[in-house]
């Protein structure tokens, strides 16, 4: 056992302690998970070929039916007569391109188009969360601690998730980085995790030549304090280090991707570069913002939610060259959901307002995708939520258990998501192989999942 | 001379103790018996940073920073003068800060809704002077523990101000429904809040009508308000409270002199029984019926509980004892004559005489709100703009003012917290080297000529912590090092002030 003074690592030796007495057989349970997390037994794969995740928060309620429009209903037509996407026959230059003969990608979105094709790109439509408020703030809660209608559950799934398994990387100082100011709900219950906006601005400001100095007389302050604030202080010290060592600003993605400017294109750049380095972090959460289009929705050209699609594919499209070409290829899961979705019907004002069901795209190496995984409800009246919103067949913990299990190897579902037994929806392709006989039909809209 | 045996423990004012004598947790203690307990002796150090002297303790947790002239009115005072000074707010003479943030400087501030509501006022403006004097006021105010539970009420009725026309609405219910009742009491603040058409946007109370309701602001009013999650309310409770706020509304911008003002629209109210935790309300109420849910949330002893905590939390420490929140919640019920239910200031009283504050234990990691404005005050920092305080950093601490998009207002946790601690490195470096726009430290003035390690040392710990001794010494010998040899460079005295403002024990209240 090597001495190390610095509390921050505190975690890190007892995790080494705790995999040597577990492989040699002595002590196999709950071992290395925080007294909130009941009834787990510790994951200790550390294996580098558990995937990456990327979770990518629309916030604002993103409408699914313009993301991913289904062209070949009559009703999406008659409900919405300026914001529609036109069909793929149409004359209209900004018509949908066609993916199965039922939805299609508005042109704005059509950089997602050799993703798609490429089969890493999953859409499913008809999704959420079944909790039935339209309230974002209620809505966005429920959805990032993976537990509609329970507000005082206060960890988020992926937090759960990084509590109960041992960390990818066993030399990681930081797991998890949330893209914001203040860690997301989505994170909290990480360990070793931090809000860190800006990957490329995380360091000491001030006096080049005093900065050494400085940082060691805080790094002395913040030893000798109790957790949890030493080890927070000592991680951003240690993670301030670790980013400086990466070059942002020069990174040069591979298969000459192009990340766009702004939005989700630099967050998805300063990720991808983050993760090429290798230094131990295993999950990222970002947010977009402005989806929530009451009024002047602006689906084509320059509207506001088209300059919103636009850079999402374009970044998305990046990743997917960046991370999955024939050459290189990395393990890493991107999954993008929102809290709700929008009314079918637009209103007086070109926009739309809460609705239910939306949609949502994972992206990876290791993702069955090239189709759109849904269990269509239909728009006629009777088959709405409510009679008038997008219903939701499955729920958006379908998608993110199978990715947990499957992508990121961890069984303690019960824990990430409880209360919920998952459907296996056949998200991963890691999944499929596991069945038999059983496979997804690109051609056609209704996909049956196994039974359980 | 000897204390006679007082049955009745549990009153506030039961009588002298003899010093010997030890009360139980549950009472609260007599003025004298105070005074007798806090200058007994200190309690030890706690691992955690802070305050160990009683009094340094009270002014840290009454101000939103201690500063030597502050607490200097507090030795003059004595703890319970210098609680009454601060809670008798009207009193102390705030005629600088008044002199500062006047409406020829910050026009919109003083407007009415009708002014406000007039498309030539711009809502940046408006939100840009809102956020500046708010700031203005944490750090000028002698009124200090008014300005915190400014801060308190404004998060418990959390208003997001990137909301529309709630961009200028929020100006009106700081001043009309936070300000005006941050002292006094709830049930009429509560009024004040379901009528204000700020909260009547932001929670779509606005858009809740007979013909199509909408339960958002019945919600809320419940679960984060009043009552609490586990306040003992159903959802068909959520559903008859809603039914009851049906056609409480604002007149449009367009309404004269009522433009914005909160409006009943009798044709959109729901005017059926509804029934609102066993109480009946008889059809055909109006807008008595939103009144009668006020008055029931008001008097629940659910409500009591849920203000008694988030009010001992906010004023003592992260684990209030079950017996003093008990007490507490008591207090809101039935304060002590003639103050009506829901009083504040007895609430406060409550919290800050009992055995859990004189015990000067009780710790608290200041916000990154609370934080910057404790290192503008201790630092006398001159401040002719606020805009870069807050871009970028309190964004960057991730807490702009009327910022948080939900409900319930910024957290009050440590662990929300915690892993935010660069951005308060980087503001303390920023400050004292007068890199922040508008914002200037006079390292002269503030250090008034000390030119050795220890002369520094001593200036901090006077200006700063209250006192020789108020640093935790392992850090104060920390910076002192830092700052030799004698005599410290000017550069690097600036330096040692940010890092005190940078470390542990600064963080801590």
């Amino acid at each position: 056992m090597r001495t190390h003074r610095c509390p921050g690592c505190h975690e890190y030796m007892e995790l080494t302690r705790r995999q040597a007495l577990a492989a040699s057989g002595a002590i196999a349970l709950a071992f290395g998970v925080p007294a909130w997390l009941p009834r787990v037994a510790y994951a200790l794969d550390t294996s580098a070929s558990r995937d990456i995740i990327v979770s990518i928060f629309l916030r604002g309620a993103a409408d699914g039916l313009t993301l991913c429009p289904p062209h070949a209903e009559d009703r999406y037509y008659a409900t919405r007569p300026t914001l529609a996407v036109p069909r793929p026959d149409d004359a209209d230059p900004n018509r949908c391109t066609d993916l199965d003969g039922f939805f299609g990608l508005p042109p704005v979105m059509t950089a997602l188009r050799p993703a798609y094709q490429q089969g890493t790109l999953l859409l499913v439509h008809a999704c959420g969360s079944t909790d039935p408020s339209r309230s974002h703030f209620r809505a966005q809660r429920f959805m990032e601690v993976g537990k509609p209608g329970d507000p005082s559950l206060r960890t988020g799934w992926l937090g759960r998730h990084l509590a109960s398994i041992g960390p990818r990387s066993p030399t990681a100082i930081i797991r998890a980085i949330g893209m914001s100011h203040g860690l997301q709900r989505t994170l909290v219950g990480s360990p070793l995790a931090l809000p860190i906006p800006d990957l490329d601005q995380y360091g000491l400001t001030g006096d080049l030549a005093t900065r050494p100095e400085r940082c060691a007389v805080l790094e002395d302050f913040y030893q000798a304090v109790p957790d949890p604030v030493a080890s927070a202080a000592v991680t951003t010290l240690r993670t301030m280090n670790l980013l400086s060592t990466i070059d942002f600003a020069h990174y040069v993605p591979a298969a000459g991707a192009v990340y766009p400017t702004g939005g989700s294109g630099t967050a998805l750049k300063s990720t991808a570069a983050l993760i090429k380095a290798d230094v131990g972090v295993e999950a990222v959460a970002i947010d977009l913002g402005g989806w929530d289009t009451h009024t002047n929705q602006g689906v084509t050209g320059s509207g506001a939610m088209a300059t919103l699609m636009t850079q999402l594919a374009g970044g998305l499209a990046a990743f997917n060259s960046d991370m999955f070409s024939t050459t290189v290829c990395r393990n890493v899961t991107v999954v993008v959901l929102t809290e709700f979705g929008r009314r079918l019907a637009e209103n007086g004002t070109h926009g739309t307002d809460h609705g239910h069901g939306s949609a949502m795209l994972v992206l990876g190496n290791h993702i069955a995708g090239g189709r759109v995984l849904t269990q269509w409800p239909g728009l006629d009246p009777e088959d709405l939520f409510e009679g008038i919103d997008l219903e939701v067949t499955i729920d958006f913990r379908d998608v993110l258990a199978e990715i947990v299990r499957y992508r990121l190897d961890n069984p303690n579902l019960a824990a990430v998501f409880p209360g919920f037994t998952p459907t296996i929806r056949g998200v991963t392709t890691t999944c499929h192989d596991e069945w038999r006989g059983v496979s997804a039909s690109p051609a056609g809209p209704r996909v049956q999942p196994p039974g359980m | 001379m000897n204390p006679t045996n007082f049955a009745d423990k549990g009153r506030q004012g039961a009588g002298v103790r003899a010093p010997g004598d030890r009360p139980s947790r549950r009472e609260v203690l007599s003025p004298a018996a105070i005074v007798a307990a806090l200058w007994a002796g200190t309690s030890d150090a706690s691992a955690v940073p802070g305050p160990t002297d009683p009094l340094r303790w009270l002014v840290h947790h009454v101000t939103q920073g201690l500063t030597e002239s502050e607490f200097n009115t507090a030795r003059s005072r004595g703890y319970l003068g210098y609680l009454e000074y601060q809670l008798n707010h009207t009193t102390i003479d705030d005629s600088a800060l008044d002199a500062r943030v006047d409406s020829t400087t910050y026009p919109t501030l003083f407007m009415t809704p009708d002014q406000l509501a007039l498309p030539s006022v711009q809502a940046r403006q408006v939100v840009d002077e809102l956020m500046e004097t708010t700031i203005l006021r944490s750090v000028l105010s002698k009124r200090q523990l008014y300005q915190r539970m400014v801060e308190f009420w404004t998060d418990h009725f959390n208003i997001f101000i990137d909301n529309g026309i709630g961009n200028k609405l929020k100006t009106v219910d700081d001043r009309e429904v936070i300000r005006a009742n941050a002292l006094g009491t709830f049930p009429a603040m509560l009024t004040a809040s379901a009528q204000s058409p700020a909260m009547l946007v932001y929670l779509d109370n606005f858009g809740n009508t007979v013909r199509r309701p909408n339960e958002n602001y019945a919600r809320e009013l419940l679960e984060l308000h009043t009552l609490g999650v586990d306040g003992g309310y159903t959802q068909q409770d959520v559903v008859d409270v809603a039914r009851c706020f049906t056609g409480w509304t604002f007149y449009p911008a367009n309404a004269g002199t009522n433009a914005w003002r909160f409006r009943f629209l009798p044709e959109n109210h729901d005017n059926g029984q509804k029934t609102v935790l066993g109480h009946v309300i008889a059809p055909g109420g109006g807008i008595t019926d939103g009144f009668d849910v006020i008055s029931i949330l008001s008097n629940h002893p659910s409500t009591a509980r849920l203000l008694a905590e988030k009010m001992c939390k906010w004023l003592l420490g992260y684990r209030p004892s079950p017996a003093l929140v008990d007490a507490v919640a008591s207090t809101y019920l039935n304060p002590p004559p003639p103050a009506s239910r829901g009083d504040i200031k007895s609430m406060i009283r409550a919290i800050l005489l009992s055995r859990e504050a004189s015990d000067g234990t009780a710790r608290k990691y200041k916000r990154p709100y609370h934080h910057m404005m404790a290192a503008l005050r201790a630092t006398g920092a001159s401040i002719t703009s606020t805009t870069a305080i807050r871009t970028p950093h309190l964004l960057a601490a991730g807490q702009v003012p009327y910022s948080w998009s939900a409900p319930d207002g910024y957290p009050d946790t440590l662990d929300y917290w915690v892993g935010l601690i660069l951005p308060r490195w980087n503001f303390g470096a920023a400050l004292l080297h007068n890199k922040i726009g508008g914002a200037t430290v006079d390292i002269d003035a503030f250090l008034a000529g000390a030119d050795t390690a220890g002369a520094v040392m001593d200036r901090i710990e006077t200006a700063i912590f209250g006192g020789i001794g108020g640093m935790n010494p392992r850090e104060r010998s920390l910076i002192a090092n830092y700052l030799l040899p004698d005599p410290p460079t000017t550069g690097r005295k600036r330096d040692a002030v940010g890092l005190a403002i940078g470390s542990p024990s600064f963080q801590w209240y």
